[in-house]
């Protein structure tokens, strides 16, 4: 695996050409993101270890440079020798060191590329230290003076200037949705359902990642089959219809905040009273948990996933399931903006006790599950691909040893990963969103 | 950086299996790629009619068309377009197609 030093290209030239001025952006922006309590976490490590053996990357490559405690102290290097009075005088004593483009490469290659802020190291960290939120700081210190590898930052760029991740035009999305519509009213065989758009009042407000209508459209129709089988009142917008937030990934703070707004506006303007979050990892974590700080205001209406949603279909006996509709095994995935970052938990194993024969859980699961390597913003940094599939094999080793034919996940980040690490890894599986599997076990009255 | 050889020229493709310089593709690289990337030793006729249409389009328009307009030019159903591309349309076709690798969450 070729080191970033190694390469010549455009990011590295970029780095080769940053000013002292660029240097105080950076510190400068860093600076903004530390609340007292980050900046104790910097020189908060005992270097116990522990936090080697929960990371994907050091765990499949063995390299120092991916252990956790390693990371942050590429980070703390840089605060002590600019923030710390000892760092400052006797940089040596405490490790300290000044900021410089060799030191911007090493942070590049490290908290852009051996990284998916999983947040695995946070929970068997000793301390506690937020390791992920540290780093995510350090990505958005780089963001401000233009240093982030080229595929997250243009996913950024379009969302931002084209109004969705995929840059999908509002015709071709227009003409999606009436296709999805006539899929769904041969599935369930009446004229009358709808995939509605833009129609005011509705109760629910349902988001897309927009990966589902430019390529992957089956959970499209999966999640117009389950608001139709439960009656919603459930609307599209025609224009801000994109869950995915990557300025979560890069660091922007602001980037991300016009994202979210997007939503939470759109949700205004059209008189919806929840704001349902399609399957997608950082999507919920963002516009769940953190687009209120982003945003500085609070939402004044609910934001859920729609795991809640189908959740409570079933609970309220909204929709009728027939688990042997999916006969094979079938295993969950849970990915770590959603559970581990997120808190959803169990609303995901609920749904897929309901409408599968055959469940099993893969070892270690739930909070303390391995990323499947995709998160991040990996997905996007094809300089760091290679790594990526590398750090993906406890998953693929998870996957296999469930002996399941199926593998449920509620991402589609995740999805686009273990898609990948099927085909590397040779898993000979099937990989389905948690709607898509509720669609198929759904029992639709004549 | 990973290479292709096609007919003793050689083309370099990015750490997914993109070409590189999306300007240097022509039937032979995505004869090629077709082997090397999708494990498909032969393209067919249906093949050929969905990778025509996406090149054609990006040439035009600068990006990859939505899997609708695949479905619609080509006649064929979704399921039979994940049949031809076992990848999907981004990873399968659009890569065989000589495209860069698409923005979002692929």
């Amino acid at each position: 695996m070729s080191d970033i030093s190694l390469n010549k290209d455009e990011l590295l030239e970029k780095i080769e050409s940053l000013t002292a001025q660029d240097h105080e952006k950076i510190l400068k922006t860093f600076k903004h993101y530390l609340t007292s309590e980050y900046a104790a976490f910097l020189n908060t490590c005992a270097h116990c270890g522990l936090c080697a053996d929960s990371c994907h990357y050091y765990l499949t490559d063995k390299d120092p440079k991916s252990i956790p405690a390693y990371k942050l102290k590429l980070i703390s290097k840089i605060f002590n020798s600019t923030f710390d009075l000892v760092g400052k005088r006797f940089p040596a004593l405490v490790g300290a060191e000044k900021l410089s483009n060799k030191m911007i490469k090493e942070w590049v290659d490290t908290l852009f590329g051996r990284c998916s802020l999983c947040g695995r190291c946070t929970i068997n960290c000793t301390m506690g230290i937020n390791i992920p939120y540290l780093i995510r700081a350090a990505r958005g210190a780089l963001a401000s003076v233009g240093i982030v590898p080229l595929g997250l930052q243009s996913t950024v760029n379009t969302a931002v200037n084209k109004g969705n991740n995929m840059g999908i035009l509002k015709e071709d999305w227009l003409e999606t949705v009436e296709w999805l519509e006539e899929e769904l009213q041969q599935d369930v065989q009446n004229p009358e359902a709808k995939l509605p758009l833009d129609k005011p009042g509705s109760r629910v407000l349902y988001t897309i990642n927009p990966r589902e209508a430019m390529f992957f459209p089956l959970s499209i129709t999966a999640a117009g089959k389950v608001f139709y089988a439960a009656q919603e009142s459930w609307t599209f917008s025609s224009e801000n219809f994109d869950v995915t937030n990557y300025g979560l990934y890069n660091g922007d703070d602001e980037a991300a905040g016009i994202l979210s707004s997007r939503l939470i506006d759109t949700m205004h303007a059209l008189d919806c009273r929840e704001l349902i979050l399609a399957e997608c990892g950082h999507g919920y974590n963002s516009n769940r948990w953190e687009a209120p700080e982003w945003l500085s205001r609070e939402y004044g209406a609910e934001v859920k996933s729609i795991l809640q949603l189908i959740a409570d279909y079933i609970r309220e006996d909204r929709i009728k399931l027939d688990p042997s509709k999916n006969g094979e095994v079938v295993t969950l995935h849970d990915p770590c903006n959603l559970v581990r970052l997120g808190g959803m938990v169990e609303e995901q194993r609920f749904i897929l006790r309901h409408c599968v024969a055959n469940f099993v859980e893969m070892t270690p699961n739930r909070e303390k599950n391995y990323c499947c390597g995709g998160g991040g913003g990996q997905l996007s940094m094809t300089r760091f691909a290679e790594r990526r599939i590398q750090a993906g094999r406890l998953k693929a080793e998870q996957i296999e040893a469930t002996g399941a034919k199926i593998v449920a996940t509620p991402c589609h980040n995740c999805i686009d990963q273990l898609m990948e690490l099927n085909k590397h890894y040779k898993l000979d599986i099937e990989i389905k969103t948690v709607t898509e599997i509720v669609a198929d076990a759904l029992i639709i009255p004549a | 950086m990973p290479e292709i050889e096609v007919k003793g020229q050689q083309f370099e493709l990015n750490q997914e299996g993109f070409m590189l310089e999306p300007q240097e593709w022509d039937e032979d690289i995505a004869m090629v790629l077709a082997k090397t990337e999708e494990g498909i030793e032969e393209l067919t006729p249906d093949h050929w009619k969905v990778i025509r249409y996406i090149r054609g389009y990006y040439l035009e328009k600068n990006v990859a068309p939505m899997v609708r307009k695949v479905c619609k030019n080509s006649g064929f159903q979704l399921k039979y377009i994940f049949e031809l591309f076992p990848s999907g349309p981004a990873k399968g076709a659009c890569k065989l197609a000589g495209l860069p690798k698409p923005d979002g969450c692929v």
